[in-house]
């Protein structure tokens, strides 16, 4: 559905939060393993790419991993910290999203109902 | 929303990690004193090693939801259980009836403080990943509550 390309694009923007939240949680449930290294994704070109797409699913945005994180001995560079705070960053981005999603519904709504 | 799914299964793999790193340390700690074993002489620290699934191509991660645990990317396993090398410390006790002609019983090699720190760790990275899932959790009940209220 496309009332307007807002919404597509608030679409694409909370499938692009709640991927990079999936990677944030991979990075947490390897903090203990040997040799692994932090993963993330570039939010802002990927987030460009959906604007310029107009929210089109047709972005895939891709997993790097970073490597200039200070690395533990056992070649494992997560930190925790980091992850921790990107976390409840990603949560209140997506709380964001769905209220901005909410508030174009509402909005259709009112110019629904009004006479 | 399939990968709200996708990280709870992540999670949860890793609790189960982190549950049996726990369970080997608790193991390591009750048979400090062990001298006795089903193979003969004392009982062998125990260690676990997680690896990582292999990353598979970014584009791919919403096709596995449906998969077995373990199977995502960047799920955690414990891939084995290997025995500590270090040779069992010797303590001199010739009244002990596991003790060698010399009077010497071989105990195992256990530092407590290596196990606690280690059961520790165990305990605050299951926190973590606990935490996680709790965000999994809101997001998904925020992406119900667009249904909801509109």
């Amino acid at each position: 559905m496309s009332t307007s390309p807002l919404l597509g694009m608030l679409e694409g923007y909370l499938n692009l939060v709640g991927e990079r939240q999936q990677l944030v949680v991979a990075n947490m449930a390897n903090a203990d393993t040997p040799g692994y290294h932090t993963r993330d994704l570039n939010f802002q070109s990927a987030m460009q790419q959906v604007i310029n797409s107009g929210g089109a699913p047709t972005m895939q945005p891709t997993a790097l991993q970073l490597t200039d994180l200070p690395e533990r001995p056992d070649g494992n560079n997560v930190n925790i910290d980091r992850e921790g705070m990107l976390l409840s960053q990603m949560q209140l981005q997506y709380q964001m999203g769905v209220q901005l999603i909410k508030e174009r519904f509402h909005e259709l709504l009112t110019a629904i109902q009004e006479p | 929303m399939g990968s709200f799914f996708g990280m709870m299964n992540i999670s949860a793999s890793a609790l189960n990690a982190e549950r049996q790193r726990a369970e080997i340390s608790s193991v390591n700690l009750a048979n400090a004193e062990t001298t006795r074993t089903a193979d003969g002489g004392p009982y062998v620290r125990k260690e676990v090693v997680f690896s990582t699934s292999d990353p598979a191509p970014f584009g791919t991660v919403l096709d596995q939801i449906g998969a077995p645990l373990g199977n995502l990317p960047g799920s955690v396993r414990v891939a084995q259980v290997v025995d500590d090398p270090t040779p069992p410390v010797k303590r001199y006790e010739p009244g002990n009836p596991d003790a060698d002609k010399s009077g010497y019983v071989q105990y195992p090699a256990i530092d407590p403080e290596t196990e606690m720190v280690d059961l520790m760790n165990a305990v605050r990275s299951y926190q973590l990943n606990a935490s996680a899932v709790s965000a999994a959790k809101q997001m998904i009940q925020e992406s119900i509550d667009i249904l909801r209220t509109t």
